[in-house]
C-alpha cells in the first residue's frame, strides 16, 4: 500500500517541474538574484542577499522606479557552476527576470555568462574579480566589483608608506586567489619589492601549519593573505602559533574584519585589511549619509555586523540596475542594457560609472570602485597612520 | 631541521584528530557494514553542539564537551532505530543511499538553524604558545592530543575488555550464534552506531575550539575518516589510531616539502599505494575486531 | 502489454518534445537530464553489473570534459573529433582504474575510486598550464554539423537524445551478450564464476573501460553545452548525484537510471519552483531518504515486483 503510495507521488513530482509558471503580474518589476545560498559559502552569498533587500524595500518604500515596485527573484547556484547557469536560464525562461544580478564566484559567473548572451539579459556582477569576466567579449556583462588588477592598483600608493620590502603570499587555491597573487605579485615587482614564497591552500582546508612553516623559513617581512574570513581567522591564529611575526595584508575585501577581531581575538592586532567598504566610520566613503543609512538599516534588521563588508555589494547591484531601469523608462533587457552604459550615481561603495573593457566591438562595462586600507589596533578598527590626516 | 620537526609535530597534532574520526567509523563502517557518509555530520553535530553549549547556555568547558559526546550518542541511537534498523536486510547500496540522504538533509538544517557564518567557539586553555627549542605548540592543541588519546584508550577498553565490546565483537563476527547465545542483536547495533557517532561528534566537539564550527565542515572530515579506515584495515581500532597519525604526518610532509596544493593529494596517493600492496590494511596483522 | 504502450508514447513524447515542451527552460532541463542519462548508465554498468560501486566517476565525466574542451579550445579540433578522444581519453583512465584495481572488490574497491578522483580533481586545480586551473576553460565553442551551427538548443537536445539512446543500445547489447552474462555471473558469486573459467579480473577491466569512456561521451556533451569546464566538474556531489540516479531508478536494470536520471533532474528544478531557498536543500534530502525507504530495490525494480505479484494475483 505504501508502494503504491510512492507510486503516485513520483509522477506527481515529476509533474511538479513542467508546471507553467505562475501568471506574470505586470506591475512589479522583476529582477533575478543568483548567488550561493548553500554550501562552504553561503554566508558570503546570504550577506549580498540581505544587502540587495535593503536597496529593494529602500527603493519600494520611495514608490519604486517610474511608479513600479521591483520585486527580486532569487536563486541558489549551491556553489556549483552548473546550477549558475541552471538559475539563469530559470530566471530568464521561466520568469521572464529583464535583468539579473550574480554571481558570486567568478566560475560561477563565468557558466552563466552563455546564457546572458544566447538569450539578450544583461547581468551586473556584484563580487567576481576574475579578469576574464569583462575580458570574454560579452556586451551584455557590467561589473561593479574590481577585478584583482584594479585592487593591486588601488595599493600601490601606500606600498611605501607600509614600508614592504619582501613579500610572501598564501592565498586560496581558486580563481579569486591565483588572480590576487599575479595581479600583488606584478605591482610589487613594478615597485622593486622582492617577491618570495607563493603558498596555497584548498578552499575547504582548516590546517595552514605546513603553508605557515615554509612561509616563516622565506623570511619576508610582509604577508599578504587573500581568502575569505574563516580561513584568515586559522591563518592567524595558526601564525601566531608559529611565532610568525610579520605584516599581515589581506586582500579581496572578504576579510571582515570586525568577525576576525570576534574569532582571531590578539592574533589579528596589527593586521592590514583592502576592504571597500569602511562600515565602522560610514562618513568617510563618498557618499558619507548613504553609506551611515545603510548600516543602520542593516543594524536594524539585526543582520550580523560583520557582513556588511559583502553585504554592501548587494545594495549597489540591485539599485545600478534599478537606475538603469529609471533611465531605459521600460524594464525591457536590452534597453536596460543600452542604459547601464548611461548609468552614473553614487552608491554605497562610491561612485558607478562603466568603462567599455574587452575586445573592441563587444566590450563589458566595468566600474571603478572606491578602494580602502583599514588597520586592526588595540581590538578596533582603524584607519592606518598614513591615512590619518 | 627545524622545518622538519615542527612539520613533525602538526602533522602529529593533526592526526590525532584524523585517529579520533578514523576509529568511529571503523566500527560502523567496519562491524556494520553501513557506508555512513554522514559520519562527517555528526563530527559538525559535535562542534555545534558544543558551540551551543559554550556560547549560548554558558555551560563550563568540560560539560560541555560532555553534553556535545552525548548529543551525538543520542541522535547515532535515534538514526539507527528509526533508518538503519528496518533497512537492516537490504543491500548496502541501499543503506549507504539513505545515509546520503541523512548527509544532506542534516548538513542543510544546520545551515538553516545556525546560518552559514561560521562561529567561533570559546575555550578556557591560554592562546600564547608553548615554546620547546625550534618547536612551537598551542597548549589547546596539546588538551586535543591527550583528549583524543582517551577517548581512544577508552574505546579500546570497552571493545576488549568489557561484556558489551565482548558482545559486539561477537554479534559482528557471527550474528547467528550471538543470537542463540542470548545477546541483544538489535540493541547491540543501536549502541554500536550510537557509539561511533559519538566519537565522531568528540572529535567535532575537540577540534570545533581548534578551527571553527560551520555547516560544512563535515564533508572534508568524512572522506579523511573513510581514508584512515582503509589504511588501517576495516574494523582495527589499533590500525585506526595508527593509520590516522600516519595521514597526519604524511599530510604535513607532503605539503611542506612537496606542494601545499596538491596536499590531499598525498593522502589520496597513499591510500592507492596501500589499496594495491597490501590491500588489508598497513597493519592487517594486529587483531581484528570483526 | 501495458508497460510497452506506455514505453513507446514515453519514447515518442521524448523525441517530440520541442514541440510540445511549453519554454526552452523545460528542453535544458531535458538535455541535462539526458547527460545524466547516459552518466547513470555508464556507472549502471560497473554499479549494476558487476556489483563494484565506483564512487570517482566523476573523474571519468570531467576528464572527458577537460579533453573535449582542450582539443576544441586549444587545438581547434571540431566537435566530432573531440567527442571520440573525450571517450578514448576516459576509457583509458577506466582501464587504469581497473587494472590498479585489480584484486580489489568491495569497500577497497570504492576506496581507489574516491582517492583516484581526488588526485585527478587536485590536478585540474594545480596544473594551470594545461587546465588552467581554478579559473577554468570559458568559450568552449559549440558543435558544427556542416554549414550548421547546433548552438540552438533544440538541435543539442536531439544530439544529447541520440547519444542517450546510443549509450542505452550500447548497455543493451553489452548485458544481453556473453559478457553481460559474465559480469552477472560475477556479480552473483566470482569465486563460483571463476571456477568455470571466468576471468573476474579481465571483465571488470572490460565493464570500466566501457563505463569510463560513456561517461567521458557525457563530458564533452555537457562542456560543449554549457561551454564552460571548471574543476568544480570533479565535485563529489556529480558522483553522489549519480549514484543517487542509479540506485534508487534500479541498479541493474536498464531503464532504472534512465528513470533516476530524469527524476533527480527535475527534483531539484522542481523544488526550486515549489519551495523557498531555504528549503531546497533540505527537502531534497528528505525525499531521498523517504524515496529509498519506501522503495529500496529502486523504483523500476519495485515497480516489476509490483507487476508480477499482480499477475500471480490475477491467476
Amino acid at each position: 500500500m505504501l508502494k503504491r503510495a510512492a507510486a503516485t507521488f513520483l509522477p506527481l513530482l515529476l509533474a511538479l517541474a513542467f508546471l507553467p509558471a505562475a501568471g506574470d503580474a505586470q506591475a512589479p518589476i522583476k529582477i533575478g538574484v543568483i548567488e550561493p545560498l548553500s554550501g562552504p559559502v553561503a554566508a558570503s552569498g546570504n550577506y549580498v542577499r540581505m544587502g540587495a533587500e535593503i536597496a529593494r524595500d529602500w527603493i519600494n518604500a520611495r514608490g519604486g522606479i517610474n511608479g513600479r515596485k521591483i520585486d527580486l527573484l532569487i536563486e541558489d547556484n549551491k556553489s556549483d557552476p552548473k546550477e549558475a547557469a541552471s538559475a539563469a536560464e530559470k530566471l530568464i525562461v521561466r520568469d521572464k527576470v529583464p535583468a539579473i544580478m550574480g554571481a558570486w564566484g567568478s566560475s560561477m559567473t563565468l557558466a552563466a555568462m552563455p546564457k546572458l548572451e544566447e538569450y539578450g539579459v544583461p547581468m551586473v556582477v556584484e563580487t567576481s574579480s576574475a579578469a576574464s569576466v569583462t575580458k570574454r567579449g560579452n556586451p551584455w556583462v557590467f561589473r561593479i566589483s574590481p577585478p584583482s588588477e584594479m585592487e593591486a592598483l588601488g595599493l600601490e600608493q601606500y606600498v611605501d608608506k607600509l614600508g614592504v620590502k619582501k613579500a610572501d603570499f598564501l592565498a586560496v587555491n581558486t580563481d579569486w586567489g591565483r588572480g590576487s597573487i599575479t595581479a600583488f605579485g606584478d605591482m610589487l615587482k613594478k615597485k622593486g619589492v622582492q617577491v618570495g614564497a607563493a603558498e596555497f591552500m584548498e578552499q575547504s582546508a582548516t590546517d595552514m601549519n605546513a603553508q605557515l612553516t615554509k612561509i616563516k623559513a622565506a623570511g619576508g617581512d610582509t604577508l599578504f593573505l587573500t581568502t575569505a574570513v574563516e580561513q584568515i581567522t586559522l591563518v592567524l591564529k595558526q601564525g601566531q602559533e608559529q611565532r610568525l611575526q610579520r605584516k599581515v595584508i589581506t586582500t579581496g575585501g572578504s576579510s571582515s574584519p570586525t568577525q576576525l577581531i570576534k574569532q582571531a581575538g590578539p592574533a589579528a592586532e596589527g593586521s592590514y585589511h583592502i576592504v571597500f567598504f569602511m562600515p565602522w566610520f560610514p562618513e568617510a566613503m563618498p557618499d558619507g549619509k548613504l553609506a551611515k543609512a545603510f548600516v543602520d538599516e542593516w543594524n536594524k534588521r539585526g543582520h550580523p555586523f560583520e557582513g556588511l563588508t559583502e553585504g554592501f555589494r548587494g545594495h549597489d547591484g540591485i539599485a545600478t540596475i534599478a537606475e538603469a531601469v529609471k533611465i531605459a523608462g521600460k524594464d525591457e533587457p536590452a534597453a536596460i542594457r543600452d542604459a547601464l552604459w548611461k548609468v552614473s550615481f553614487t552608491g554605497v561603495n562610491g561612485p558607478i560609472k562603466f568603462d567599455k573593457d574587452g575586445p573592441a566591438g563587444k566590450e563589458s562595462g566595468q566600474s571603478k570602485p572606491s578602494i580602502f586600507i583599514v588597520q586592526v589596533r588595540d581590538g578596533k578598527v582603524a584607519l592606518p597612520d598614513f591615512l590619518k590626516k | 631541521m627545524e622545518q622538519l620537526l615542527q612539520h613533525l609535530v602538526n602533522g602529529l597534532v593533526l592526526g590525532g584528530t584524523y585517529a579520533l574520526l578514523g576509529i568511529g567509523l571503523t566500527l560502523i563502517f567496519g562491524l556494520m557494514n553501513v557506508v555512513n557518509f554522514a559520519h562527517g555530520e555528526f563530527y559538525t553535530l559535535g562542534a555545534y553542539a558544543a558551540f551551543g553549549a559554550l556560547a549560548l547556555a554558558g555551560l563550563p568547558f568540560f560539560v560541555a564537551l560532555a553534553a556535545a559526546i552525548a548529543t551525538g550518542a543520542l541522535l547515532g541511537a535515534l538514526c539507527e532505530r528509526v533508518l538503519l534498523r528496518p533497512l537492516r536486510r537490504e543491500s548496502i547500496d541501499t543503506v549507504m543511499l539513505v545515509m546520503i540522504g541523512v548527509w544532506i538533509a542534516m548538513q542543510n538544517a544546520e545551515l538553516l538553524v545556525w546560518g552559514g557564518v561560521a562561529r567561533s567557539i570559546p575555550h578556557p586553555f591560554p592562546t600564547a604558545p608553548l615554546t620547546l627549542g625550534p618547536l612551537n605548540i598551542a597548549p589547546l592543541r596539546l588538551f586535543v592530543m591527550a583528549a583524543a588519546a582517551g577517548l581512544i584508550g577508552a574505546a579500546w577498553l570497552l571493545i576488549q575488555r568489557t561484556r558489551l565490546g565482548t558482545a559486539m565483537r561477537a554479534t559482528f563476527q557471527d550474528r547467528d550464534t550471538a543470537a542463540l547465545m542470548g545477546v541483544p542483536i538489535g540493541r547491540i547495533h543501536t549502541i554500536t552506531f550510537a557509539f561511533g557517532s559519538a566519537l565522531a561528534a568528540a572529535a567535532g566537539a575537540l577540534l570545533g575550539p581548534v578551527f571553527l564550527a560551520y555547516p560544512s565542515m563535515g564533508d572534508l572530515a568524512s572522506l579523511k575518516a573513510f581514508s584512515v579506515v582503509i589504511l588501517g584495515g576495516l574494523g582495527n581500532l589499533a590500525g585506526a589510531t595508527l593509520g590516522g597519525l600516519l595521514l597526519g604526518v604524511a599530510e604535513e610532509l607532503g605539503a611542506g616539502y612537496v606542494s601545499s596544493g596538491y596536499r590531499d593529494a598525498v593522502g589520496f596517493v597513499a591510500i592507492i599505494l596501500v589499496l594495491i600492496f597490501r590491500p588489508a590494511g598497513l597493519f592487517a596483522r594486529a587483531e581484528r575486531i570483526g | 502489454m501495458i508497460v510497452r504502450a506506455l514505453l513507446a508514447a514515453a519514447a515518442l513524447a521524448l523525441v517530440t518534445a520541442p514541440a510540445w515542451l511549453p519554454s526552452p527552460y523545460h528542453l535544458h532541463i531535458l538535455i541535462m537530464a539526458g547527460i545524466f542519462a547516459i552518466l547513470a548508465l555508464s556507472l549502471n554498468l560497473l554499479l549494476g553489473y558487476t556489483g563494484q560501486l565506483s564512487l570517482g566517476h566523476a573523474a571519468f565525466f570531467g576528464i572527458g570534459a577537460y579533453t573535449s574542451a582542450l582539443l576544441a579550445l586549444k587545438l581547434e579540433w571540431s566537435f566530432w573529433l573531440a567527442l571520440p578522444c573525450a571517450a578514448v581519453a576516459s576509457g583509458i583512465a577506466g582501464w587504469a582504474i581497473g587494472r590498479l584495481a585489480l584484486k580489489l572488490r568491495g569497500a577497497y574497491f570504492v576506496l581507489v575510486t574516491i582517492s583516484f578522483a581526488g588526485v585527478i580533481s587536485l590536478v585540474s586545480i594545480n596544473w594551470m598550464e594545461l587546465t588552467n586551473g581554478p579559473l577554468g576553460l570559458p568559450g568552449v565553442p559549440p558543435p558544427d554539423f556542416g554549414p550548421w551551427s547546433l548552438r540552438t538548443k533544440r538541435a543539442y537536445y536531439y544530439l544529447v537524445l541520440a547519444a542517450a539512446a546510443f549509450t542505452y543500445l550500447v548497455c543493451h547489447r553489452l548485458v544481453h551478450s556473453r559478457i553481460g552474462r559474465a559480469l552477472v555471473a560475477l556479480r552473483e558469486n566470482e569465486p563460483l564464476a571463476e571456477s568455470v573459467g571466468i576471468d573476474g579480473t579481465r571483465y571488470l577491466v572490460l565493464a570500466a573501460v566501457v563505463s569510463a569512456a560513456l561517461a567521458g561521451v557525457a563530458g564533452s556533451l555537457y562542456a560543449h553545452y554549457t561551454r564552460f569546464v571548471s574543476p568544480e566538474v570533479f565535485l563529489f556531489t556529480y558522483t553522489v548525484t549519480m549514484v543517487i540516479m542509479v540506485i534508487a531508478g534500479g541498479q541493474g536494470t536498464l531503464l532504472g537510471p534512465v528513470i533516476g536520471a530524469l527524476l533527480f533532474t527535475a527534483l531539484p528544478e522542481a523544488l526550486r519552483e515549489a519551495v523557498a531557498w531555504q528549503w531546497q536543500m533540505l527537502a531534497y534530502g528528505v525525499v531521498l531518504v523517504v524515496l529509498v525507504f519506501f522503495l529500496p530495490r529502486g523504483i523500476v525494480p519495485s515497480f516489476e515486483r509490483w507487476q508480477r505479484r499482480r499477475a500471480a494475483s490475477l491467476r
